[in-house]
């Protein structure tokens, strides 16, 4: 008995025949032609694509009765957020919205966290960062440097998320591949169409996807990377001084976030195994977690929160590396000031070269 | 006596008549017509007073004929031929070598073709002809007939001044355009880069963005590649015709060619239709 195979076209998807003519495989629909052999090739790496598993385990650490007892939860009434510090930090203001918090008495559970990275920058540094980091900017709107004043300054430890895992992937990719030349009537390009088939592992360490909903996931995306090898295991005394936020996104709802980072960097990882093509675009990509594992940690950034002109704008400060972000205004005015001053110095200057080389020649 | 008288008379009138015939080799003043001959009536009164005014006095100034015809049909001739023969019959040309230019224009089949002569053949050369007709050929076309005779006077004394510089106008060094085009493009392409630089200024202030990738948590010498396969699927081939065009000025020899005429005059000059 012998099974019918059937393929279909890696050009328009119709189902190929064998065509008696040319001997070989033939897409009656769009009429390209291919060899068995791409066919067979095609079919297995097709038959390998398959639904992404990609599950963590959720970390579960408990807090000790001890360490609960000498913890405080404040809660602003006024935007909602919840922050923690030891019975030491005497928090008055939400880092957020500035507003006054309330101590809420006694220390709700949720997770502890495991590690932490301890603040290595104090607020002096970060006030030196943000000066820096006003200057050198031309479209910055000159009363900006001198209007805006600092409302606070916040060390405010983070809580992230950590993901680890090994993954498994399978990619499929698109590539072409092109030549030109040509002869004394025409210009030829030629595209050649394949199939690249990437399989293997790699692992990732301590991805972090933010926990808190307070913070926007792009500002704090933007402090990256943190040094995880300076990260200590956890213990409430690194709190001293020092406000924590509670997180309030599960590890469950931020794996999301950290599946999508896994996937684009496991299919650039493996694109650069890829060469002598022109272009090269992932189809299909399966990707296999395995000790896919999720951490709680706490991470040092400061925060500084200034207000101009009714707007508000946070900076943020990386507490150990001292990387600092934070948009800033854009003086239109100046914007279109330079714009035209340029165009015109640009314009003039080639112009005059233009006509010197006319003239001269 | 008589007899002596007659022979006298006689060998004046043969005389005088060798002198005729030897005038008339040159051209008798019945045909010699003006620089401007307007037969297929282009201009209007007023114009041709005013282009003939021009064509004289470059003529004369450049001791060269610079010459402007219109006709109806050139009937069986070519244009060429026409242009060359109502040269030589109508004694165009200063100086013995009958220095000139002339320009037909035949409305029956919209032709056009110039005729040059003497130093005029070394003044226009192919090339330098190729350059004028390009010039004001628009105009003809259009149909604004004193434009183009106008800017034809004009480059005329251009050619027949730089030709007595020793160097005429020819295919290397032809009249420099003003470059229009180039000025465009710079004026273009300096808005660009000063777009380019001033929103390079405007992203500084912009620091705060997604991350999409894991790149730094990749562990070191974590990843293995277990498949590695690259399957060939098929190709493609799309042509495109390659334009033919090429520089109009570069089909030209240097130089000029030349030709006889029907009276064996050796004139230059080139035709086509407008």
């Amino acid at each position: 008995m012998s099974s019918v195979q059937e393929f279909t076209c890696p050009c328009c998807a119709g189902a190929i025949e064998f065509d008696i003519s040319s001997q070989k495989m033939k897409c009656p629909y769009c009429g390209t032609e291919f060899e068995m052999d791409s066919l067979k090739g095609y079919d297995e790496c097709l038959k390998q694509d398959g639904q992404d598993e990609m599950n963590w385990q959720i970390p579960s650490g408990q807090w000790s009765e001890d360490e609960a007892s000498g913890m405080r939860t404040y809660v602003c009434n006024s935007c909602g957020g919840e922050i923690m510090g030891d019975s030491t930090s005497a928090a008055a203001d939400c880092p957020y919205c500035g507003n006054h918090v309330v101590m809420t008495n006694q220390f709700k559970g949720s997770l502890r966290p495991d590690y932490v990275i301890p603040f290595k920058l104090d607020k002096e540094a970060a006030k030196e960062a943000l000066k820096k980091h006003l200057c050198g900017k031309r479209l910055l709107p000159k009363v900006f440097k001198n209007e805006n004043h600092i409302d606070e300054i916040k060390g405010i430890y983070v809580p992230f998320w950590l993901f680890d895992a090994d993954a498994d992937a399978h990619i499929r990719y698109r590539a072409t591949k092109l030549r030109r030349w040509s002869d004394s009537n025409y210009n030829y390009t030629e595209t050649s169409f394949y199939t690249l088939e990437r399989g293997g592992n790699i692992a990732f360490d301590n991805i972090p996807v933010d926990g808190s909903s307070k913070m926007a996931d792009d500002l704090m995306e933007s402090l990256e990377p943190f040094d995880t090898s300076q990260a200590v295991d956890f213990s409430t005394a690194y709190l001293a001084g020092y406000l924590a936020d509670k997180y309030d996104v599960t590890a469950q709802e931020s794996i999301g976030r950290a599946n999508k980072r896994v996937k684009s960097s496991t299919e650039d990882a493996f694109r650069r195994t890829t060469n002598g093509y022109t272009s090269v675009t992932p189809e299909a990509t399966t990707i296999r977690l395995s000790n896919g594992k999720a951490k709680y940690a706490l991470y040092p950034v400061w925060i500084l929160n200034t207000s101009w002109r009714g707007k508000k704008y946070t900076f943020a400060m990386n507490g150990q590396t001292g990387k600092f972000v934070g948009d800033l205004p854009l003086d239109k005015a100046a914007y279109k000031k330079w714009l035209i001053a340029l165009s015109s110095a640009f314009g003039v200057i080639s112009s005059a070269l233009l006509l010197l080389l006319y003239y001269l020649l | 006596m008589k007899k002596k008288i007659l022979s006298i008379i006689v060998a004046l009138t043969v005389c005088l008549s060798c002198a005729f015939t030897a005038y008339a080799a040159e051209i008798p003043d019945s045909r010699l017509l003006p620089r401007l001959v307007d037969d297929a009536d282009l201009l209007s009164d007023s114009e041709e007073g005013k282009l003939l005014a021009t064509l004289d006095e470059i003529s004369e100034r450049q001791n060269c004929d610079v010459v402007v015809v219109t006709v109806d049909t050139i009937g069986d001739n070519t244009a060429t031929e026409f242009a060359d023969d109502f040269y030589d019959y109508n004694g165009y040309g200063a100086g013995k070598n009958r220095d000139g230019i002339l320009l037909l224009i035949s409305m029956a089949d919209r032709d056009w073709a110039i005729s040059t002569c003497g130093y005029g053949i070394t003044a226009f050369t192919d090339a330098g002809q190729a350059y004028m007709v390009e010039q004001f050929k628009p105009a003809l076309s259009d149909g604004d007939y004193y434009e183009a005779f106008d800017e034809y006077a004009a480059l005329c004394d251009d050619f027949l001044t730089q030709a007595k510089n020793g160097k005429p106008y020819d295919n290397g060094n032809l009249p420099k355009e003003f470059p229009y085009v180039g000025l465009i493009i710079c004026i273009g392409a300096s808005i660009g880069v000063a777009f380019l630089v001033v929103n390079g200024m405007k992203n500084k202030l912009k620091s705060v963005r997604t991350k999409t990738d894991a790149d730094a948590y990749v562990r070191q010498g974590s990843m293995r590649i277990a498949q590695n396969r690259d399957i060939f699927l098929y190709r493609t081939v799309n042509r495109t015709k390659r334009s033919t065009e090429s520089n109009s000025g570069s089909s030209h020899s240097s130089g000029s060619s030349t030709h006889s005429s029907s009276s064996g005059t050796t004139h230059g000059g080139s035709s086509g239709k407008f």
